[in-house]
């Protein structure tokens, strides 16, 4: 397989994502043993601006597509990721594991005769061998693998599972524009409207903070609570199932086995019990606090740090206590 | 309209999974096994559009061992019309390639899949069957509408915070997510009526598909608990305090704050 590494580098209006560091710094790890080289990709408007700091983080070449990459057209960019692939010669693609990577990733990987692995948490390489490690049964059991295929590797990692370090000598960072066009046959399944987030909260799979709140809020307003003490922390908000289920918060909330998989540095689990399908959203988060008045709840088996007591009278003085230290 | 749907049987959310004590294997047998919950949205979508395009059928398609036969007697029970059982072990990879050759005999105008299974969640089959069939996909839809002449569907999906919405033409993968539909149960009627079909099976080998390509690329090394947290400090001082002391282990002996 090729000894080089492409990394799918997102962005949003030209500014990239945290996540993107992280695949850069896994891609120059499992370069190195290759003998192989980074690259990256950044597609869509402001791609190029994208592109500009990533020699410094050790891609000798940056490729970009950006005209007819205005619309969000899955076949567009799967085309332009297995392009970029071919010109990069790369062995490996590196994808965040977030919504791009959920819509193209596997397709890419058919495309290219490769094979997928989803949601890596370690990702590591020998001379002509990967070894990879992810969650599998929604949390309750990991797989390790190796892989010493011909054919590409596709790996989505979690987000916050790997660190951040910047190289000590910059690469080239060479910007290039890949010419390639979306057909009309690409764009048989293409996004017309979008709606923005309308709060300038952190996304919940990408935050390194996540506040989660459960049924025994009691209701949306009490939520309140809950966005308090994340907005005070720059939190992205979360929800249980339960919270969900009785319309105190939405569905892109709801954290657990029929929701998202978060991976913060922090968890706070304000009310949440502790069901089985709701640690496997947020088991592997790195501290986890739980606030509940049961001292017997399932969630204070897995807690760093336990609040027995009632969240109504906690959480306000934790809000509090927060906005002071951070000020200061 | 001809309609397919993917279904695989997976353990129960709260089956309880034990890795060997040497780490080479997982103890799957005897656990309870249920369609996977996403695959449920996507049996009721293939339904809905069953029930509002006169003249439509539903196939429903599982691969995996015998018992996956449950998948699509559930299938029946609801208002499947036929089905076919692949059946043997396989790696999504696999999967997607003996599903994509049924699928290649049915001609299907829509599938429908899950977003993920939720055993090995690797959000693959839909996108691969998609590429393999070389017809477009789009993944986890919260909302669907059929065009009036019925070759395309308005679809809307969650993605990354916001919503998009996405114009699909026909024939397509659709893979579902929560929230798209309420799966109904099947009535006594049905599950009689169910008794009556039989779904066609069918092996890898008849499928096109060698034992020796059978083989995932992803070698298995090693299985493993996630992770064991030990338990940690219970605070149980007023409010007041037990926030107070709570940020200062968090910046003191955690250092994340
Ligand atoms: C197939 C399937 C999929 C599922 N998927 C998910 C999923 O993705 N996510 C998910 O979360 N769940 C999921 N569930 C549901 C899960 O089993 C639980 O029912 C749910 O997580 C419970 O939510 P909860 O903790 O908010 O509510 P409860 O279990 O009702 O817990 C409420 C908690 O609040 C505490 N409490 C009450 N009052 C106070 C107070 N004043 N102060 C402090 N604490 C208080 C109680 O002690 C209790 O521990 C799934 C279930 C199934 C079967
Ligand atoms: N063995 C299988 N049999 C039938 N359908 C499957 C199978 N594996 C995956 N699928 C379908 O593909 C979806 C995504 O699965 P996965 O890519 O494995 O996460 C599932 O929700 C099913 O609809």
């Amino acid at each position: 397989m090729g000894a080089n590494i492409l990394v799918v580098a997102e962005h949003v209006d030209g500014t990239p994502k945290k996540s993107v560091f992280e695949l850069l710094t896994v891609a120059r790890a499992i370069a190195a043993p290759r003998g192989g080289q980074v690259h990256a990709l950044t597609m869509g408007p402001g791609a190029l601006n994208a592109a500009a700091e990533f020699g410094a983080w050790g891609a000798e070449s940056v490729y970009t597509v950006e005209e007819g990459f205005e619309k969000y057209a899955t076949l567009a960019l799967v085309k332009a990721i297995a392009g970029a692939a071919q010109v990069a010669e790369a062995g490996v693609i590196l994808f965040s594991a977030g919504s791009l990577a959920r819509d193209t990733a596997g397709r890419v990987a058919t495309r290219l005769g490769g094979t997928l692995a989803s949601d890596c948490v370690e990702l590591s390489a020998a001379a002509s061998k990967l070894a990879l490690t992810r969650p599998v049964y929604a949390g309750r059991v990991r797989i390790s693998a190796e892989y010493s295929s011909e054919a590409p590797l596709i790996a989505t990692l979690r987000p916050n599972a790997f660190s951040i370090e910047k190289p000590a000598a910059p690469a080239s960072g060479t910007a290039l524009v890949l010419q390639i066009t979306p057909e009309p046959e690409d764009l048989r399944s293409i996004v017309t409207e979008v709606a923005k987030p309308s709060s300038t909260r952190p996304e919940l799979t990408e935050a390194s903070i996540v506040v989660s709140g459960g049924r025994s809020l009691g209701s949306a307003e009490n939520f309140k609570l809950v966005y308090d003490l994340a907005d005070a922390l720059g939190a992205a908000p979360g929800a249980s199932r339960a919270a969900v289920d009785a319309g105190y918060a939405p569905y892109s909330m709801q954290v657990g086995q029929t929701g998202k998989t978060v991976n913060p540095v922090l968890y706070i689990a304000i009310g949440i019990s502790g069901a089985i399908q709701h640690l496997a959203g947020m088991r592997t988060s790195k501290y986890i606090v739980a606030i509940n008045k049961d001292p017997n709840a399932a969630i204070f088996k897995i807690a760093d740090y336990g609040l027995a007591g009632d969240m109504f009278e906690i959480v306000p003085a934790l809000t509090e206590e927060f906005k002071r230290v951070l000020k200061s | 309209m001809k309609i397919a749907v993917c279904l695989k049987l997976v353990p129960a959310t709260t089956a309880d999974l034990r890795v060997s004590p040497d780490g080479q294997s997982l103890q799957l047998s005897g656990v309870e096994t249920i369609v996977s919950p996403y695959d449920e949205f996507a049996l009721e979508a293939a339904l809905k559009v069953k029930e509002s395009v006169p003249g439509s059928s539903v196939h429903a398609i599982s691969a995996g061992p015998d018992e996956a036969l449950k998948c699509l007697q559930h299938a029946f029970s609801v208002g499947g019309d036929a089905g076919t059982h692949i059946k043997g072990t396989f790696d999504a990879h696999t999967a997607a390639r003996l599903i994509a050759a049924v699928l290649g005999e049915i001609a299907a105008d829509v599938i429908f899949c899950g977003r993920q299974a939720i055993d090995d969640d690797q959000w693959l089959v839909p996108g691969a069957l998609g590429e393999l069939l070389n017809i477009p996909h789009v993944t986890a839809v919260s909302s669907l509408n059929l065009g009036p002449e019925k070759t395309s569907f308005e679809c809307r999906r969650r993605f990354e915070g916001g919503e998009q919405v996405i114009q699909l033409q026909l024939p397509a993968i659709i893979s579902c997510d929560k929230g798209l539909n309420e799966p109904r149960a099947p009535t006594l009627k049905g599950r009689l009526d169910a008794k009556k079909k039989q779904p066609v099976v069918k092996t890898a080998a008849e499928l096109g598909v060698a034992e020796a390509e059978l083989a995932p690329a992803l070698t298995i090394t090693r299985y493993s608990p996630p992770p064991q947290k030990n338990a940690g400090k219970i605070i149980s001082s007023p409010p007041a305090e037990a926030a107070r002391e709570l940020v200062r282990l968090l910046r003191e002996e955690a250092k994340i704050i």
